[in-house]
């Protein structure tokens, strides 16, 4: 194997791609899309989500009161608290102890006391960090229940006392073994990396597979095998490819460093971080991780591992790519024409469409055994482990889950290489999947 | 001397058809040699074997001497039929591109490829984009790709097809420069047996996988017309044909276009009988105009070897040497 031939492969194939319009388009655009798909999984997950058993600790007894009727606490405003498909509640005036709670049925644990009509805050205890739509549910009846409470202590209701009465309960969420922050906001930082990876390998896959249509349809194949061989020819087109797909997330990774690192001294700037408006008080030194800390919504950022977070993106891009991209090839070459391709390229597209499906499910229950398996399936890896590693995943997972990727990369390589050097130079007639599997056998 | 190319009894199947079935040839160094045959017959699957897509499955193939191999792939230069460029790119970058996949060196590659795009007119497209190019240029873009590295053994595939006059002669003209500059041996796959009588000296014939006719161009043609002769003459068809008697078969006859009630007819004279005597004997019968040995065309003999019917007075096959 030449890698002077490789290199001139990868080279060209990098440098025709990299410089068209659509390659810097798209890097601008892509993460608009990637905010819309995440919409979409929200959506998805909003709709099949599980009831949960939620206890309400009300130490101050400013919500609930005793029913020596049914001998329990319960709420005074009962519609505040619906018992819905979504959540359960059950109420108590008294704390329970850690252990207590973990051999309990109950999923989430949320506790409060009389400062909530101060600051609006209550604690979200929890073993398996919850849904994002069941927090919010819970934030929201909270509200109402407080806000019903500080209106029926008001004598008279004019607008500016309405306004005043408003209430956004903000739940402080914590992991009541590990006493970590906010799992669930960090299981979406890893959504929106494996939503990255995902939309990276769809589209650079199918730059391959229509690089290599391309390049059998016109039959340059057949000028340049003379000098390249098609093992050559497939390892430098996805190897250009990949480093295309590779310099979009590096374009990425700092655009994101660029607007937290410049996204401090900007909102600095601009006075939105000092009480009194712009030239109020003196102008307070300000960074991002400061900015972070100081934010409730977005403390929980600084608990992501962002090196090993980066670092395992990269590692996995690569590995998947490699794995996705070899499968693209193969379906390439056994075509002449990208619409004969819907039907062979299934069993590249379908693993793809899974991980994603399952980076969805695995977002609202990140330690999930669902989200578990698949982050070891080597077709879902990548995708999967991405969600996982920031709500916190031991090394060695990452370790033996990335091995897997590529072993199984390695594999496909070598079976895509048999499949195309035989499916390049076939014309005419489409391979049915059986001659396929034939010309991988008989390499 | 060995030959560049020596084919033995090769044979090559493809899900139970038989594209090759033990073709044999043997191609000179330094020679031009046409490789002619009908669609399907076979020669795409043995070019495909010499620029190394693919092996056959019995037989053998050398290369100088030496069993053709990987190594020997580099030393062919390709221009297929079906040809294309990549649209994304500029000219020149792609020339070079190629021309640097041939293992050529930046310097070394731009330096020729300035030589050839002078020689063949496509100067000043070097920073257009591929997808600019007419079918012409990107014609001779194709084909400095397949001759910028100076192969010992060039094959071009229908190379003319889709030229002007003006620009098929400038190819015409680049090949046999490449012969004589650097001893290149040239197959030339094509239909246009004008371009085979102009430039082949060797030619072989493949007709359903087989090898029907091959060898010099000159000895082939003059065994072809060995013991034929074109005849001129003003008597009626019926009294010609009847003065040609036992001895000689009349071929084809046609109405003499420069000679008016006149006609040409080829006829086969038998073997052993003395041909001034038998024309001397039936001139006046006749009314003898023209008398002169015959020679097939290349069109003639590939028509005839692949048992298709002939018209040996068309106006291709009149030609004599």
């Amino acid at each position: 194997m030449s890698f002077r031939t490789i290199a001139l492969v990868a080279r060209r194939e990098f440098i025709t791609r990299v410089r068209r319009r659509a390659f810097l388009l798209g890097t601008l655009l892509a993460p608009v899309i990637l905010l819309a798909l995440m919409g979409v999984g929200y959506l998805i997950a909003t709709a099949s989500e599980q009831q949960a058993h939620v206890l309400v600790i009300d130490r101050a007894g400013l919500l609930t009161h005793f029913d020596s009727t049914h001998a329990a606490w319960v709420p005074n405003c009962l519609e505040c608290f619906p018992q819905t498909d979504a959540a359960r509640y059950r109420f108590a005036a008294e704390t329970i102890s850690d252990s207590a709670f973990l051999a309990s049925d109950f999923d989430a644990l949320v506790e409060f006391d009389g400062a909530i009509l101060q600051h609006s805050k209550a604690m979200l205890y929890y073993d398996q960090a919850p849904p994002l739509t069941l927090s919010a549910r819970i934030a929201e009846h909270l509200s109402d229940a407080v806000e019903r409470l500080k209106v029926k202590e008001e004598a008279a209701l004019d607008y500016a006392t309405y306004k005043r009465l408003k209430t956004e309960v903000r739940l402080v969420g914590q992991d009541i073994v590990t006493r970590d922050g906010d799992a669930a906001g960090r299981a979406v930082v890893g959504f929106f990396f494996s939503l990255s990876l995902f939309m990276l390998l769809i589209v650079y896959g199918m730059h391959v597979m229509r690089g290599v249509i391309e390049e059998k349809s016109n039959r340059i194949v057949e000028v340049i095998v003379r000098a390249v061989r098609p093992s050559e020819l497939m390892a430098g087109k996805i190897l250009g490819i990949g480093a295309v797909g590779f310099t979009q997330f590096l374009a990425y990774t700092l655009l994101g460093t660029l607007a937290t690192t410049l996204g401090g001294p900007l909102l600095e700037s601009s006075g939105l971080l000092t009480p009194g408006g712009p030239g109020a008080a003196a102008p307070v030194p300000v960074d991002a991780a400061t900015f972070l800390a100081g934010s409730e919504e977005l403390a929980f950022l600084l608990d992501v591992n962002w090196p090993l977070m980066i670092g395992a993106a990269a590692f996995f891009f690569v590995a998947g790519f490699a794995l996705y991209a070899s499968l693209f090839a193969a379906v390439g070459s056994l075509v002449d024409t990208e619409s004969d391709a819907q039907y062979l390229m299934l069993p590249a597209f379908l693993p793809l469409m899974a991980s994603y499906l399952l980076a969805v499910f695995a977002m609202q229950d990140p330690e999930g055994t669902v989200a578990y398996v698949a982050s070891f399936v080597p077709f879902t890896a990548p995708v999967l482990m991405l969600v996982r590693i920031p709500v916190g995943v031991p090394l060695h997972e990452v370790v033996i889950s990335g091995a897997g990727v590529v072993a199984t990369a390695w594999l496909c390589i070598l079976g895509a290489g048999r499949i195309y050097r035989t499916g390049i130079f076939m014309y005419g007639k489409r391979p049915t999947l059986r001659e396929a599997f034939r010309w991988l056998r008989k390499g | 001397m060995p030959h560049a190319l020596d084919v033995r009894d090769v044979e090559k199947s493809y899900a139970g058809h038989r594209a090759l079935a033990g073709v044999s040839l043997a191609v000179s160094e330094g020679a031009i040699f046409g490789l002619l045959g009908p669609n399907g017959a076979g020669k795409t699957t043995l070019i495909r074997m010499l620029t190394g897509i693919t092996a056959p499955d019995r037989g053998e193939i050398r290369f100088f001497g030496e069993p053709f191999a990987r190594r020997h792939v580099a030393q062919v230069g390709y221009l297929p039929e079906e040809r294309g460029l990549y649209r994304g790119m500029r000219v020149g970058e792609q020339a070079l591109y190629l021309a640097r996949l041939s293992g050529l060196e930046r310097a070394e590659a731009e330096r020729r490829l300035r030589h050839w795009f002078e020689r063949l007119s496509v100067d000043g497209w070097w920073n257009r984009n591929v997808s600019d190019l007419s079918k012409g240029m990107a014609q001779k873009v194709q084909f400095i790709a397949a001759v910028i590295h100076e192969p010992r053994v060039l094959i071009l595939d229908e190379p003319l097809s889709g030229f002007d006059p003006v620009n098929a002669a400038r190819i015409r003209e680049a090949v046999l420069e490449l012969r004589r500059a650097h001893g290149t041996t040239v197959v030339l796959s094509t239909h246009d047996m004008g371009s085979v009588e102009e430039l082949c000296d060797e030619v072989a014939l493949v007709h359903k996988g087989e090898v029907v006719l091959k060898g010099a161009v000159r000895g082939l043609r003059a065994a072809a017309g060995a013991g034929r002769y074109r005849v001129g003459f003003t008597a009626p068809v019926i009294g010609f044909t009847n003065a040609l008697g036992t001895t000689a078969e009349l071929l084809a006859v046609a109405p003499d276009r420069d000679r008016e009630g006149g006609h040409v007819a080829v006829v086969r004279i038998g073997e052993g009988v003395a041909v001034p005597v038998w024309l001397a004997a039936r001139a006046e019968e006749i009314g003898l105009t023209s008398f002169t040995p015959y020679r097939p065309g290349m069109r003639e003999m590939f028509l005839e070897a692949v048992g298709e019917q002939v018209d040996l007075l068309a106006s291709s096959s009149t030609e004599t040497d």
